[in-house]
């Protein structure tokens, strides 16, 4: 065991600055950090915990929205009126997560900024794992792998749950940093390492995301995943759809390095959800994706969940 | 006589559950060990590897570390290797190599996982950072991570006298073997059956003390007897100085009835230190050092007549025995091919199997072992045969199964069958399921669109019940209780409910008054254990005589109490009175009483314990049919089990309850391999499924409703007429799904896919 410093600040000044220290990390639900603990692929000096900060946690309707504070636990923001009433997207991608103690304990925050589920990312050979000069990933087992996005070295998919449905909503995330607070669209928060020393996220040092908020816009929206079993593991695939009078967005989950945003597959259904259009959709949002060695079926699966995603918003 | 109080055949509720559900049950970790010092175990990492080199001194110097073992300072005083049994019955072995096994490994390691550093701490977790800090230096050598890349030319032999890595060659009818059949209808199928992980809910796990001059052992096993005198061999300790106990045991699956090092090495810690010690086994460890299950490379071929009959079986396996062998030593591919012929009235057959080591986790007896890859097999081809000549599944193996006037029935693999019907069991099954309803919805949908529907089936018969003897001692205590002494133990089966049943119902008095001893050698000094679905046809047995020989004997003893000759004396409801006199009875506690008193004669006390193990004659053949309907979701080739119907004859049944809670968890087992479990290897011998995240075990959730139906032929093997039903559900479940799915893509022009039946795998059976 690996001996780290733990605190707890009640206020997210006080979490800042114990973030600022070298090798400190933040620790909200921990469904994540704990487990790279434990298999030695994190190895944090310090870890400071968000949950006993009161301001960042709990979902409230205000004049932009729906403002879902970090720390916001998905079991209860399952429930949520709002959630359940509008935002079908969010509370079906919390029901696929289906662990009642992951469901207890993960965060909004936390489920937004977990960490790729690829194996060589887990069994510690970095986010861009590279062997020889060419990716340990391209010429590995990859079955489960970016079939987006993918023509780089970077090929693990973004795993988080949340991203694809918040995405297709509208959604914008609070960052709060040493240099105080800024707003960026949920898609933003990602981007597509080039290495193993680059982060998947576009946070600063020490910056937290301390809320999203959904604008309170009238759509037809859903989430569709699809996994190899029922159990407790990740999706195969994943797709969210939102049509609303604005326009149509499209957000495949598990599919690429970032929640993978189909303007094409959005195109297909501006005009509207009915079967051809969701068929259309879905044909759109594959129409680039290339398998890598072993991950053909992903796209499939791919194409599969954005026309029932389509037809479950419908 | 008729006996009130009859309780066999009755869903009684099982007496473990309370302290189970409660939290109050010891395992294996809970025992309290005050002063206890923790084993980890420095495992290797690599799957073939010299060990060049060992530093241990930055973890001996680490906090709280008591002690650091290597090979060097522990084989040397070890009496033998793990033990092996040197053959199983039916055919031979024409070459067997049965290399030693040592609790720590010395110049090699096989696996990854093989045991090479033992570090004892205050803690568990001092143990475990002091474990980090050994520096072991390996020469790594290639690798093999499965049977054809361990048999291929030029692949590195993992012992030096072993050529090929070839393990073993067995043949049933070596010799002698009656010419084959002909038919004019021949098939040739080749299959993969994939490697499994048993995955007890329990890990292993085990805990020593020194008491006085003796050890106390505690281990989470399948047979603490054989543990007890395998340990003190290996130790070179008088058995009578080893106790051990088998607590509270959170699952087994067969895998359990083997040795294990951790086995070896806590109580000659515990020895060496004159310190309690304690270890158990992450998930990971257990899923890398555990024995697995399965794993084979299979051609059968099958000579049938143009009607469909069966008239020839040939089994060649190719199977994967991992880098040592466990205690049973080869026994499951000989089962394999003993049963090859299933429930069907098949001329003549023959099997062969090769054995190869590989750089992986031994390979043993898993939940059926043998008979569910004998059954997949025959059921398998015959859904190939009846799909080629045209034939329906159902009536191709009714025109095969063995009547019922043909028992007891040789078959052409040597065993015998001991009773059964069934074709009583199919029609069962059949109408159950609404064959005709589900092959005419399969039509529509066929005709005029919808989800592709498939219907499969699987008659089994299976072994079981196996010798050469079980323990099952009765006494009748002074206060008139009952005690039982149960050579077997529990690991979910129920034993403590069901041994009461058989004794209560022999004398007459209430569950409450049972108690069942059991998995403890001292408490209960003989015994061989649980697996093989033998505890209630052989250990059952044993108390069921012994139980009556007790009730008899104490008729003498009411007798003189009642002042009668002992012919004169009737017993009923746990009352002895002289015949035509019911109103003046005695009971157990005045018989008890008397027989421990001085006015008995000389031994009467001694009388009320009977203790005389059971010897069956002969195996068990439990059967049935397997029905099972599936849809599967043509845009990504999920399958969904949308009924599922089992018939199981398991001969009498001591209480339904318990037999259906061994047909749920049989049938989850079986319907995993068939869709989800599978345990991969990398081609130089890496575990790649080391979690229950890669190992996909399935949820509740995952599972169909079971419909479960039973028909009901004793066996005359032993007393109780019970066959055992451990092992059946697994067995019939496989094939059943397999045959459903396969069925359903018949239509798409294939014939068999191997398991597990992935949604990718099927998917793109289908886009072909």
């Amino acid at each position: 065991m690996r001996a780290f410093e733990y605190s707890s600040p009640r206020t997210t000044e006080d979490a800042i600055r114990m973030l600022s220290a070298e090798g400190a990390v933040a620790l909200a639900g921990g469904t994540d950090l704990l487990s790279l603990m434990k298999d030695g692929a994190a190895a944090p000096s310090r870890l400071v915990n968000l949950k006993a900060i009161p301001d960042l946690t709990g979902a409230h309707e205000t004049d932009g929205g729906l403002h879902i504070g970090a720390t916001t636990r998905l079991g209860p923001l399952g429930e949520h009126r709002v959630i359940r009433e509008s935002f079908p997207a969010v509370a079906q991608a919390i029901a696929g997560v289906r662990s009642r103690q992951v469901l207890s304990m993960r965060t909004v925050g936390g489920d937004l900024l977990q960490r790729p589920r690829c194996w060589y990312f887990r069994a510690g050979f970095g986010l861009v794992p590279m062997h020889d000069g060419a990716s340990m990933a391209k010429t590995g087992d990859n079955r489960y792998h970016a079939v987006f996005g993918n023509a780089g070295d970077a090929v693990f998919v973004n795993p988080s749950s949340l991203a694809p449905p918040l995405i297709a909503l509208g959604a914008s995330a609070t960052v709060l940093g040493p240099d105080g607070e800024r707003s960026v669209a949920v898609e933003d928060l990602y981007r597509t390492p080039a290495s193993s020393d680059e982060s998947e996220f576009t946070l600063g040092a020490a910056e937290i995301v301390t809320a999203v908020t959904i604008p309170m816009r009238s759509s037809s929206n859903a989430t569709y995943e699809i996994r190899n079993r029922k159990g407790f593991d990740w999706p195969l695939a994943a797709a969210s759809v939102a049509v609303s009078d604005g326009g149509a967005r499209v957000v495949l989950g598990h599919a690429a390095p970032t929640p993978w945003m189909s303007a094409a597959a959005a195109g297909a259904l501006a005009g509207g959800i009915s079967e051809a259009s969701a068929e259309a959709a879905a044909d759109a949002a594959v129409a680039d994706a290339a398998a890598l060695s072993g991950n053909g079926y992903k796209i499939q699966l791919a194409r599969v969940a954005v026309k029932r995603a389509a037809l479950a918003a419908m | 006589m008729a006996i009130r109080t009859q309780t066999i055949g009755e869903r009684v509720r099982r007496r473990e559950d309370p302290r189970l559900v409660t939290g109050q049950a010891l395992y294996t970790p809970d025992i309290p060990l005050p002063g206890a010092l923790h084993l980890a175990v420095v495992r290797s990492p690599y799957p073939h590897a010299e060990i060049v080199s060992i530093a241990t001194e930055e973890a001996a110097a680490a906090p709280g570390v008591a002690g650091v073992f290597t090979a060097a300072d522990i084989l040397p005083t070890l009496k033998r290797p793990f033990p092996v049994a040197k053959a199983p019955d039916g055919g031979a072995f024409t070459e067997l190599h049965i290399p030693a096994r040592w609790a720590l490994a010395d110049k090699k390691v096989l696996t990854v996982g093989d045991p090479v550093v033992a570090v004892v701490a205050e803690t568990a977790e001092q143990a475990v950072d002091a474990a980090a800090l050994v520096d072991v230096d390996y020469r790594d050598l290639p690798g093999a991570g499965d049977s054809r890349a361990a048999r291929a030319e030029g692949a590195e032999p993992l012992y030096d006298n072993v050529e090929g890595n070839r393990a073993f060659v067995w043949e049933l009818h070596p010799e002698g073997a009656p010419e084959a059949a002909q038919g004019e209808v021949e098939l040739s199928l080749d299959f993969r059956i994939q490697r499994l992980i048993p995955s007890a809910m329990e890990a292993r796990a085990v805990a020593a003390r020194l008491d006085g001059d003796r050890v106390t052992m505690w281990t989470s096993t399948q047979s603490a007897h054989r543990v007890k005198s395998s340990v003190a061999r290996i130790l070179g300790i008088p058995e009578e100085r080893l106790r051990t106990i088998a607590p509270e045991v959170g699952g087994g699956f067969g895998a359990k009835a083997n040795l294990y090092a951790e086995e070896v090495l806590v109580p000659w810690l515990a020895l060496k230190l004159d310190r309690p010690v304690r270890w158990f086994a992450t998930r990971t460890e257990d899923f890398q050092t555990t024995t697995h299950g399965r794993n084979l490379f299979v051609t059968l071929d099958v000579a049938a007549d143009p009607d469909g009959r069966v008239r020839h079986c040939d089994v060649d396996v190719l199977y994967d025995s991992g880098a040592y062998f466990s205690r049973p030593g080869p026994t499951t591919p000989s089962l394999t091919g003993a049963m090859i012929v299933g429930p069907y009235d098949v001329a003549t057959a023959h099997a062969h199997a090769v054995g190869a080591f590989t750089n992986t986790a031994p390979n043993e007896p898993y939940r059926g072992s043998g008979r569910p890859e004998a059954t997949y097999l025959i059921e398998r081809a015959l859904d190939v045969l009846a799909g080629r000549l045209g034939i329906d599944p159902a009536e191709i193996r009714r025109r095969n199964l063995i009547p019922p006037h043909r028992f007891p029935y040789r078959t052409a693999t040597g065993l015998t069958y001991d009773s059964g019907e069934y074709e009583k069991a199919l029609d069962k099954a059949l109408e159950a399921g609404d064959y005709a309803g589900l092959r005419a919805e399969q039509a529509r949908r066929r005709a005029e669109g919808g989800k592709p529907l498939g219907i499969g089936l699987a008659c089994y018969v299976e072994i079981c019940g196996f010798g050469p003897w079980e323990a099952g001692g009765v006494t009748v205590e002074p206060d008139g209780a009952v005690t039982v002494r149960s050579g077997t133990s529990p690991h979910g089966q129920g034993h403590e409910t069901a041994w009461a049943q058989i004794a209560a119902d022999q004398l007459g008095v209430s569950l409450d008054d049972v108690t069942v001893l059991h998995g403890d050698t001292d408490e209960c000094p003989r015994g061989i254990g649980t697996f093989g679905s033998r505890s209630a046809p052989v250990g059952g047995a044993a108390i069921f005589n012994n139980a009556e020989t007790v009730r008899e004997r104490a008729k003498a003893l009411a007798a003189r109490l009642l002042e009668a000759a002992t012919e004169d004396i009737r017993f009923e409801d746990g009352r002895f009175f002289v015949a035509g006199s019911p109103a003046r009875a005695v009971g157990w506690s005045e018989i008890a009483a008397f027989a421990h008193s001085a006015e008995a004669p000389e031994g009467s006390a001694a009388d009320l314990t009977a203790d005389v193990d059971f010897k069956p004659p002969g195996e068990t053949f439990p059967f049935g049919t397997h029905l099972c309907a599936v849809e599967i979701d043509p845009d990504t080739g999920a399958v969904e089990i949308l009924r599922y119907i089992s018939v199981d004859d398991c001969g009498k049944v001591i209480n339904p309850l318990l037999a259906e809670g061994q047909v749920h968890g049989g049938l989850a087992q079986g319907i995993a391999q068939a869709l989800y479990e599978d345990a991969v290897y990398d081609e130089g011998g890496n575990l790649l499924t080391p979690t229950f995240l890669e190992y996909a075990v399935p949820r509740a959730d995952m599972l169909p409703k079971y419909e479960l139906h039973r028909t009901v032929t004793p066996t005359p093997v032993n007393p109780l007429g019970v066959k055992g039903i451990g092992e059946a559900a697994t067995i019939g479940s496989t094939p059943a799904v397999c045959n459903a799915v396969m069925d359903a893509l018949r239509p798409f022009g294939v014939e068999h896919l191997d398991t597990p039946l992935t949604p990718e795998k099927v998917w793109r059976a289908m886009q072909t």
